[in-house]
């Protein structure tokens, strides 16, 4: 015993676990992503039989749709594919260290465009020839009818191609239909236009309505507006829209949205017409239930749906728990129109490929994005009742079975936004985030400081200035 | 028959802490496994240069006091509470165990709920007794939102601090307490004069047990206020998780670097607290 | 514990009053989140965003109901959770016994250094420890096992084993061990039948401490697990969807991951009170 007790660990033994640490790390760089995995295939949707994937995703309509039946999708491929569901900060998490590792420990991977696509996108595969080879089943109704296909499924340029649109809740104007409707005659007489929503409203009638409301209908609502404006992502995205509206942006070039840059240059957050959106922003913030600065979107749809609000700019798919406690009453419109135009901001994301999965799992991923991505699984998945889903194929929307649940009363509540989304992804109204690899960088940046902006610590121009500030030193890197 | 144990806490704490140094005083590029080229004191610099940092650290001093002090104030409350009582002493100290062993995720989704602003408990009995305003929630107010946090913790681990405590007070011997008592000497006094100086190694132990992890707390914070608002809430893990969150895979990125820097300094300041504590329980120990 | 009268307690009947609403105090801040996560288990889902918080509804099980069934049941999420616990308090306890006897009988001038350096692992930030420890549980294959797991979790339990069996081996007369091994015993034989023993109290609150510890970690499971290892706290955080929390689900989930922690603490309650005090009155 005492020769056991007598264990030291003396400074060279030390160094030697030191030593052991870092050639494990160097150890781990041999492998990288490279693109000779990708199995001829022979057509069928059977060749890969037998095989198990792993799906990582957020918590979304769909991914919880298919988890909760992915019979049709086995008896199709005989494939076995396994959904790990979780909130989009770990899953960013451990897709970069799934992709940095060399490892695929996940096939198939919910790309969001700005989080994960961007920054990662070396670690994707690219999905062309995939797309054109003859080894496997062809994407129904080709790659044409995916909405907003370039901002899910790219980067950079238009060779490759990382992810095919698998949702796309957008930012639209929800409102409750029947106060607007009970209290139409006093507004229009106290405010002096319409106030029913639609692009043709102004933000700052907009504001001018919220205001109404909570001067003169608190028996009904306690806050006219209310805002998804928590130190978080939530808080950029409302905060967008109406930086959009004003004419301003994040960056000058055009494309950024769409494509994205590698060097998207200065910010011009500095300029007159975002710290115009930002005074507006501050302002609208200022009346807004005060719930709001701790609601991410999660918060801010719970208190639509209690009844807290009688309007919010809110994801198109919070439609479905809005007309649950709502049936029928709850209205939706473009968001309203700044100086420049309407601006909804897209939140779509696609579904890609660990670019090191290998051969057989390879394979067997891009069937899986194939068919997850189909007119027939959107379907499938606006119909579960853990679903829902906000389907990218333009021909879903045109399907007679849809066409018939736009209208309240409808088993695919999310449906009767139809006319409004179909709308908002028009070039005119869409709002698209800079895709940029340091996004989420830049995201933390902005709303930290938007926080600090909107609970009265900054002034909007020295809010913009520090943003832009701290853009170009991140950028400059 | 230390081996066994030292090599394994050599493997999962030594490697990654010789890692840490090294990546401190590199660039680290992520794609296709970790490859490091030296990039010299610029994380440390940029890190030190940085008052986003600075400013994380006093809100997890900030934490540190009001979570760990009402620890200890509340857990020497509750002790002496259940030293009192007789009958129904198992009873009521099993219940109020019972916190403990909830996950501090649980906690911080419990948290949410019953904090909320809209459909909470506590933000409805709040505003029923007037100490709130309608409408607010203390998670999404900058000035209430880190006394919040902290009475999520508090809540959570007042009962180990009061378990250690009263294990510290059963274990006083009576006859001392009972001669104060014969001198004369009133509740409080007895408390001050007899009670604290004999149980102060214990309350030394509790303390050091939270400090360690109060200061590298995250879970619950980023499952209710994410940091915010206006940062009121944003603390060293936050900033730490941030910078390893925000990197992409594409090139060569400074932020891994930079969290390690962060979390180097974090280890440093838990040793020097303990340091501190262990110092102080050893010359008490002189002392006796 | 001892049932005398303290002499702490109040004797006067204002002084037991006071003593009574402190303690009715001490009980509602407790158990008033709890009982309220139970009620809402049971509570159907339009009862649950309600303005203003009510008790009138019909209680139903769906919530519990939908977490056990489909091809979304969380039973692989606590067998995993169980294994690896276990498997790391195990670990945790066996070594954590044999270091803590080791340092306890040790006398050097080192063993202060050695015993701080072996608490001082147990406070790194989770957080900047991934990275590394996910390359070098990489290279050698550990990422997506439980075995993974049961490493990562010793990253915390094992620290905290040792210096609760070392406080606790203190404890025992070193007379005890000498008396034994004049009697012929081996010195191993002399811990394995004589000090261990002894020391059993502190062997079940150290195991079922590591056990909590484990059970609950959330951090390490999201950096390590994978489809096939993911645990039971994983589980409620994917119960955070986009289109709104679930809160009785999540409640659900709170208790069904809680309440075996409850009942194995409570069941070693009075260990855990010896197990700490002994540890804390001699905790170096």
């Amino acid at each position: 015993m005492t020769n056991d007790v007598q264990f030291q660990l003396n400074r060279r033994q030390l160094l030697q676990f030191a030593g052991l640490g870092a050639a494990s790390l160097a150890l781990a760089s041999c492998s990288a992503a490279g693109t000779g995995n990708i199995p001829k295939g022979n057509g069928s949707w059977k060749q890969f039989a037998g095989t198990e994937i792993n799906f990582i995703s957020e918590n979304t309509a769909p991914s919880a749709a298919i988890a909760a039946n992915s019979k049709p999708f086995t008896d199709l491929t005989g494939i076995k594919v396994n959904i790990s569901q979780m909130q989009l900060g770990d899953l960013v998490q451990k897709v970069k260290l799934d992709l940095s590792s060399g490892s695929s420990q996940y096939h198939v991977i919910y790309a969001d465009p700005y989080q994960v696509m961007s920054p990662l996108s070396a670690g994707l595969a690219d999905l062309t020839p995939l797309i054109s080879s003859s080894g496997y089943p062809k994407v129904e109704g080709g790659l044409d009818d995916f909405l907003a296909l370039d901002a899910a499924g790219r980067f950079l340029s238009k060779d490759k191609l990382y992810a095919l649109p698998y949702d796309c809740p957008t930012m639209i104007w929800f409102y409750r239909k029947d106060l607007f409707e009970k209290y139409h005659t006093r507004m229009t007489a106290a405010l002096g236009f319409d106030p029913t929503p639609s692009e043709k409203i102004t933000w700052e009638q907009y504001y001018q309505i919220a205001d109404w409301f909570n001067r003169n209908a608190k028996s009904d609502v306690a806050y006219g507006t209310g805002h998804q404006a928590k130190q978080y992502d939530s808080l950029q995205c409302d905060f967008s829209n109406v930086l959009w509206a004003y004419g301003g942006d994040y960056f000058g070039g055009t494309d950024l949205g769409p494509l994205g840059s590698k060097d998207p240059g200065k910010s011009t957050l500095t300029d007159d017409a975002a710290v115009k959106a930002a005074t507006f922003y501050q302002k609208l913030l200022g009346i807004a239930h005060p719930g709001s600065v701790g609601w991410d979107w999660d918060g801010l749809g719970q208190a639509f749906a209690a009844g807290q609000v009688a309007m919010a700019p809110n994801w198109h798919e919070y439609a479905a728990s809005a007309e649950e406690k709502f049936p029928g009453k709850v209205g939706y419109s473009l968001l309203p129109t700044g100086p420049a135009r309407s601006a909804n901001l897209w939140g779509g994301t696609g579904i890609g490929i660990n670019a090191n999965a290998k051969e057989k799992e390879f394979g067997a991923a891009w069937l899986f994005v194939n068919w997850a991505t189909a007119p027939a699984t959107q379907l499938m998945t606006l119909r579960s009742t853990v679903g829902g889903g906000t389907p990218t194929r333009r021909s879903v929307y045109a399907l007679p079975e849809v066409k018939a649940q736009e209208k309240w009363p409808s088993t695919m509540p999310n449906m009767v936004t139809t006319d409004v989304v179909l709308k908002a992804w028009e070039p005119d109204f869409i709002g698209l985030r800079p895709k940029v690899a340091t996004w989420n960088q830049l995201n933390t940046a902005v709303f930290t400081e938007l926080s600090k902006m909107i609970t009265g610590s900054a002034t909007p121009a020295a809010t913009m200035a520090s943003i832009a500030q701290q853009f170009d030193t991140i950028n400059a890197k | 028959m230390l081996a066994p144990a030292i090599l394994v806490l050599a493997a999962v704490s030594v490697i990654p802490f010789v890692s840490l140094i090294v990546m401190s005083f590199s660039h680290v590029r992520l794609l296709g496994g970790v490859t490091l080229t030296p990039a010299g004191l610029e994380n440390w610099t940029t890190v030190f240069g940085d008052p986003a940092t600075w400013a994380s650290w006093l809100r997890t001093l900030e934490f540190f006091v009001l979570a760990v002090g009402s620890e200890m104030a509340l857990g020497f409350g509750v002790a002496l509470i259940l030293n009192a009582l007789r009958r129904s002493r198992t009873i009521v100290f099993s219940i109020t165990l019972l916190p403990m062993f909830l996950a501090p995720i649980t906690v911080g989704l419990l948290g949410n709920f019953l904090l909320d602003p809209t459909i909470g408990l506590y933000s409805w009995l709040l505003r029923s007794v007037g100490l709130l305003a309608p409408n607010h929630g203390l998670l999404g107010q900058r000035e209430t939102s880190m006394v919040a946090i902290a009475a999520l913790d508090a809540w959570e681990w007042t009962p180990l601090i009061a378990l250690i405590i009263l294990a510290g007070l059963t274990s006083i011997n009576p006859s001392v307490l009972e001669a104060a008592s014969l001198d004369g000497a009133g509740f409080t006094r007895t408390i001050t004069s007899v009670v604290l100086p004999s149980i102060a190694p214990i309350l030394l132990v509790a303390l050091l047990v939270r400090s360690m992890d109060a200061i590298r707390y995250f879970d619950i914070v980023q499952i209710t206020t994410g940091g915010g608002p206006a940062s009121s809430t944003w603390m060293i893990s936050q900033q730490l998780q941030q910078k390893v969150q925000a990197t992409s895979l594409d090139g060569v990125t400074t932020l891994i670097g930079q969290a390690s820097v962060i979390g180097i300094t974090m280890i440093a300041f838990s040793t020097i607290i303990a340091n501190l504590f262990v110092r102080l329980l050893s010359k008490r120990e002189r002392d006796r | 514990m001892s049932r005398a009268h303290s002499p702490l307690a109040p004797r006067t009947a204002p002084g037991r009053a006071v003593l009574m609403a402190l303690t009715a105090a001490t009980l509602l801040a407790v158990t008033v989140p709890l009982v309220w996560m139970l009620i809402t288990s049971m509570k159907p889902r339009s009862a649950i965003l309600t303005a203003l918080p009510t008790l009138d509804f019909t209680p139903t099980l769906v919530n519990f109901q939908a977490l056990f069934t489909g091809d979304s049941s969380i039973l692989p999420y606590i067998r995993n959770s169980v294994v690896a616990s276990l498997g790391s308090t195990a670990i945790a306890v066996v070594l954590g016994c044999m270091a803590g006897y080791a340092l306890s009988i040790w006398r050097s001038r080192a063993k202060a250094q050695l015993s701080f350096w072996i608490i001082s692992t147990r406070m790194a930030p989770i957080a900047a420890v991934i990275v590394p420890l996910f390359v070098l549980f990489r290279s050698v294959g550990l990422i997506d096992s439980i075995a993974g797991l049961m490493l990562a979790y010793l990253t915390f339990n094992l620290p905290f084993a040792i210096w609760l069996m070392n406080a606790f081996f203190a404890e025992v007369p070193a007379s005890l061990r000498e008396a034994a091994q004049m009697d012929g015993c081996t010195p191993l034989q002399a811990f394995r039948r004589v000090v261990l023993p002894c020391a059993v109290p502190g062997v079940v609150a150290t195991a079922v401490l590591c056990t909590v510890f484990s059970w609950n970690d959330y951090a390490f499971a999201v950096a390590f697990s994978g489809p096939a290892s993911q645990t039971l706290p994983m589980s409620a955080g994917s119960l955070i969807t986009q289109t709104g929390v679930d809160w009785g689900q999540l409640c659900a989930i709170g208790l069904v991951t809680v309440i075996p922690m409850m009942v194995l603490g409570l069941t070693v309650r009075r260990h855990l009170v010896t197990g700490l005090s002994l540890g804390a009155v001699t905790g170096e």
